[in-house]
């Protein structure tokens, strides 16, 4: 049995619970290494909104500065503000400081390179080795640079890229009613002001007040959202919005109160995308097929790559895609303004094709094929995922492969997709077909193989 | 010796270049190790010098206190004493200085004081030292980390506190020039000039992180070079040469002539004395014997201590504070009671003014009415493992001299002495002698001799 491991230092970073695990003098070497791995140069810091923080912003500026770096403090920020930033001020690179849709008590940093994307896996091992060297650069202190603090330009950056690609008069003029809820994560503050001045809703918000603790489980599924229904249909608004605490998830509800499978999401984005601009779209392999629907519908071709920010944005950028996204977790990714996870760009784009079309949500997302899907996990264990592979394979013969993550099976009704999860100790169980009938018939055969080994 | 003091771990706290010495991960661990030294979720108050470094320290210093669970108030750039002084007016549970003193620019140094903004004992400093070296800090849940607070107003509460001691009125007849080598003394002499209409002229008052006008070292013959040639033509009457933090300070007469740093604390034991007589001077056995003439007038008893700070602190928790004159060291750093046993500068130069102005005589005048010591020092590079024998090969010797052996070997004669030491800082071993009248050459000679036969 694999244990549960309360701080990982490895190729995505550095996460863990904060205080005994994931401790400031940790923060603090890691981002030394970072800035002797980026050079002397302006590194952009930010963070979400969790009470560790601001402690981490602290031991992670000193790391920066004793490595020689200026450091352009963006204070609380959603990742993809912070990603834009880094890019377009032209910096050596960026920090995130959250744990994005993990529970309070952990948190992680987030390392961006100059162009402002997750460090691919060829730079992160690179600084990986480095940290664990422990050879940094030690600035003295002629060498010691500044900290400068941005709190206000970082928002105005990225809503002015999002706002290139809608039409921002229709929008206004529909004056729709927007429920939000904003976790009191680090998207709070700039989700208000973008939905209400900038837009021009009725905005309803809920859990907006980036002082608080996140008052519900950070990761915005429909499970958790129970307050954010009863806000629908209290205020009857047109949409409803819930973000995760670093404001690169988006999950969505239609007027009715009815959340919004992530996948369906995608689909209306990925419609919206395309209706402008046609081109590939990239997707992970545990995305629905409603993605390859929608693409054809504009004879667009669908790639896919491993589940994972990273991976998706390597294979848009290889491909050219226009747009690009992981169902399973409300990413929406829109080259046009960064590569990265956008709940804005997400919000703006459906805010846009309701305006455009004068439909409810609930009726544009009925245009979607119907699919039935399930994802579960199971526990990890060290070897446990070789044979559960080899037997679904078995299970179901003449089906399509792909083994560049875990493994996907696809057959001419549905797919199953097994895989271990990069960040938590959990395989991952993923199913989808076009009947609730055959997808238990996937989904059984699969979840019996599973609980064999 | 390793790393030619690149870093000083010790009593005393952290000290070193930044970068070849001094790091990042240092500074994070001193920090967490003081917020497990004291209970939280007392309120740490923090300062720095106006060194480039210190930013980046003052960021270590902050997540590590916030982490063990620690309310920080950040006064921003400030003097050791001030944060000294805003300890107790916060009621904050400790403090940590940053500011490497009269060290070079591309020093820093952290320093730690207790509750009431004291100076942590030897058993203190070494607790924290185990736990600094232990590496096993009470990182708190993430509910309870601390929070960070600034406080904008410890200057001007500091000098409320000084101007309830030493009266500013009647020294504004006095123009004061005063040399701030770019330190934190401009700052408060600026407000003090502002608020008590002092006549106060300051030169190098920008305040610098990177490069000093001169080496912030608080002697005579640093103000020989930058203060002293200024003295007649801004017609001062006294004139002031502060280190960086303002914890030291040197002189200069209205003649222009630099003054012994012996002398601040000469004067002041003088003056303390006189209001108090009988009581104590606490001093190191490489200060002045001068100390022990004065006292004599006052009936006064000179105690003396081994050098360095710690050992001054660890003397006065012996007495009661009544019983003190004053503390100090023959560098210009000297602790007053009056002023909560503190190394401070600015309220040394507030006293000597006050007993220009008390005896109405000028600073020359004053320093005219004592004795003339004649002081020779010198340094070798030291070969360790044959300290003990040199210093045994000293003391027979002089068989008929009066000996102490309290830190390295001081033998004395009527009316002169001599002090062999070891460097706490430097790989050397430092000789003075002084005498009463012209200076000791023949006795610092042959004891030099003695020195370098067991020497490299």
């Amino acid at each position: 049995m694999s244990r549960i491991h309360q701080l990982k230092i490895g190729v995505s970073g550095i996460r863990g619970v904060v205080g005994e695990f994931l401790t400031p003098n940790l923060a603090c070497a890691f981002a030394q290494a970072f800035g002797t791995y980026v050079g002397q140069g302006r590194v952009v810091l930010g963070r979400d909104t969790r009470s560790s923080g601001e402690m981490l912003e602290h031991a992670v500026t000193c790391g920066l500065l004793a490595a020689g770096c200026e450091v352009v403090k963006v204070g609380v920020a959603p990742t993809p503000t912070i990603q834009v930033y880094v890019a377009e001020t032209r910096a050596r690179g960026g920090i995130a400081i959250t744990a994005s849709h993990n529970p309070p008590e952990y948190n992680a940093l987030k390392l961006f390179n100059r162009e402002g994307l997750f460090f691919n896996q060829y730079e992160r091992s690179e600084l990986i080795d480095l940290y664990h060297q422990s050879d940094f650069r030690r600035a003295t202190n002629a060498e010691i640079r500044h900290v400068v603090l941005d709190y206000d330009s970082a928002p105005e950056r990225h809503l002015t890229r999002v706002l290139k690609h809608v039409d921002l008069e229709r929008i206004r003029r529909r004056r729709f009613r927007v429920a939000l809820d904003g976790v009191n994560g680090a998207g709070s503050r700039m989700s208000v002001y973008f939905l209400r001045d900038v837009l021009d809703c009725d905005l309803h918000a809920i859990s907006v007040d980036p002082t608080q603790p996140f008052p519900r489980e950070a990761e915005p599924k429909p499970e958790v959202l129970d307050d954010l229904r009863a806000l629908v249909n209290q205020c009857h608004a047109d949409i409803a919005f819930a973000q995760d605490p670093d404001g690169d998830r988006l999950a969505v509800g239609d007027e009715r109160g009815f959340i919004l499978d992530n996948d369906d999401v995608l689909a209306l984005a990925v419609d919206c995308a395309l209706h402008r601009h046609k081109g590939p779209v990239v997707v992970n392999l545990t995305t629905s097929a409603v993605i390859d629907d929608v693409a054809r519908r504009y004879e667009c071709p669908v790639y896919r790559s491993p589940v994972g920010e990273a991976n998706v944005v390597q294979r848009m950028r290889a491909t050219g895609a226009v747009i690009g996204g992981e169902g399973t977790n409300g990413g929406i990714i829109f080259p046009a303004v960064h590569y990265c996870r956008d709940s804005y760009m997400g919000m703006a784009f459906l805010l846009d094709r309701m305006a455009e079309t004068g439909s409810t949500l609930s009726a544009l997302a009925a245009t979607l094929p119907a699919y039935y899907r399930r994802i579960d996990k199971f526990s990890y264990e060290h070897g446990r995922l070789g044979p559960i592979m080899q037997e679904l394979e078995t299970l179901f013969p003449g089906s399509q492969m792909d083994r560049s993550d875990g493994l996907k099976l696809i057959t001419p009704d549905g797919w199953l997709h097994v895989r271990a999860s990069n960040t938590e100790p959990v395989l991952r169980l993923a199913a989808e077909a076009r009947s609730a009938h055959r997808l238990e018939e996937i989904y059984g055969q699969a979840a019996r193989a599973v609980g064999r080994h | 010796m390793a790393a030619e003091g690149n870093l000083r771990i010790s009593q005393v706290g952290l000290r070193g270049i930044v970068g070849p010495g001094l790091t990042a991960a240092q500074v994070l661990d001193f920090a967490a190790a003081f917020g497990t030294f004291l209970d939280a979720p007392g309120k740490v108050v923090i300062g720095r010098d106006p060194r480039s470094s210190g930013v980046m320290i003052r960021e270590g210093v902050v997540a590590g206190l916030l982490a063990t669970g620690h309310d920080v108030i950040d006064l921003g750039v400030v003097s050791t004493p001030v944060i000294q002084h805003s300890i107790g007016r916060l009621d904050a549970a400790g403090g940590i200085s940053i500011g490497a003193s009269h060290n070079a620019a591309e020093w820093n140094a952290l320093k730690f004081f207790g509750a009431r903004g004291t100076y942590l004992s030897s058993g203190e400093a070494g607790e924290l030292l185990d736990i600094y070296h232990l590496k096993k800090f009470d990182f708190t849940p993430h509910q309870s980390i601390g929070r960070l607070q600034r406080d904008s107003a410890a200057i001007d509460q500091y000098l409320d506190d000084l101007a309830r001691v030493f009266q500013p009125g009647p020294l504004k007849k006095f123009r004061v020039l005063v040399d701030c080598c770019n330190g934190v003394s401009a700052l408060l002499l600026r407000r003090m000039r502002e608020r008590f209409e002092l006549d106060l002229v300051l030169i190098n008052e920008r305040l610098e992180g990177k490069a000093f006008a001169h080496e912030p070292a608080t002697n005579r013959k640093m103000v020989e070079l930058q203060l002293a040639p200024l003295m007649q033509h801004v017609g001062a009457d006294a004139g002031f040469l502060f280190d960086i933090d303002s914890d030291r300070v040197a002189l200069a007469t209205e003649t222009g002539e630099a003054v012994s740093e012996e002398m601040v604390l000469v004067i002041l034991a003088d003056d303390f004395l006189e209001r108090g007589p009988g009581k104590i001077v606490i001093a190191n056995v490489s200060t002045t014997g001068l100390l022990e003439e004065v006292a004599a007038g006052h009936h006064g008893h000179v105690e003396r201590v081994a050098v360095g700070r710690q050992a001054t602190i660890d003397a006065l928790q012996g007495f009661r504070p009544e019983q003190i004159a004053i503390a100090g060291e023959g560098t210009g750093a000297v602790m007053m009671p009056q002023f909560r046993f503190v190394y401070d500068g600015i309220a040394a130069m507030l006293a000597i003014l006050e007993r220009m102005e008390r005896k109405n005589i000028t600073l020359s005048q004053m320093l005219a009415s004592y004795p003339r010591y004649s002081i020779l020092k010198g340094q070798v590079p030291l070969e360790t493992h044959r300290i003990p024998e040199m210093l045994f090969a000293l003391e027979r010797a002089h068989p008929e001299a009066q000996k102490n052996t309290i830190d390295g070997l001081r033998l004395d004669w009527p009316g002169r002495w001599a002090h062999v030491r070891v460097s706490q800082t430097e790989p050397i071993v430092r000789v003075i002698c002084e005498q009463r009248g012209d200076p000791p050459r023949r006795l610092f000679e042959e004891t030099m001799e003695i020195v370098r036969s067991y020497c490299a």
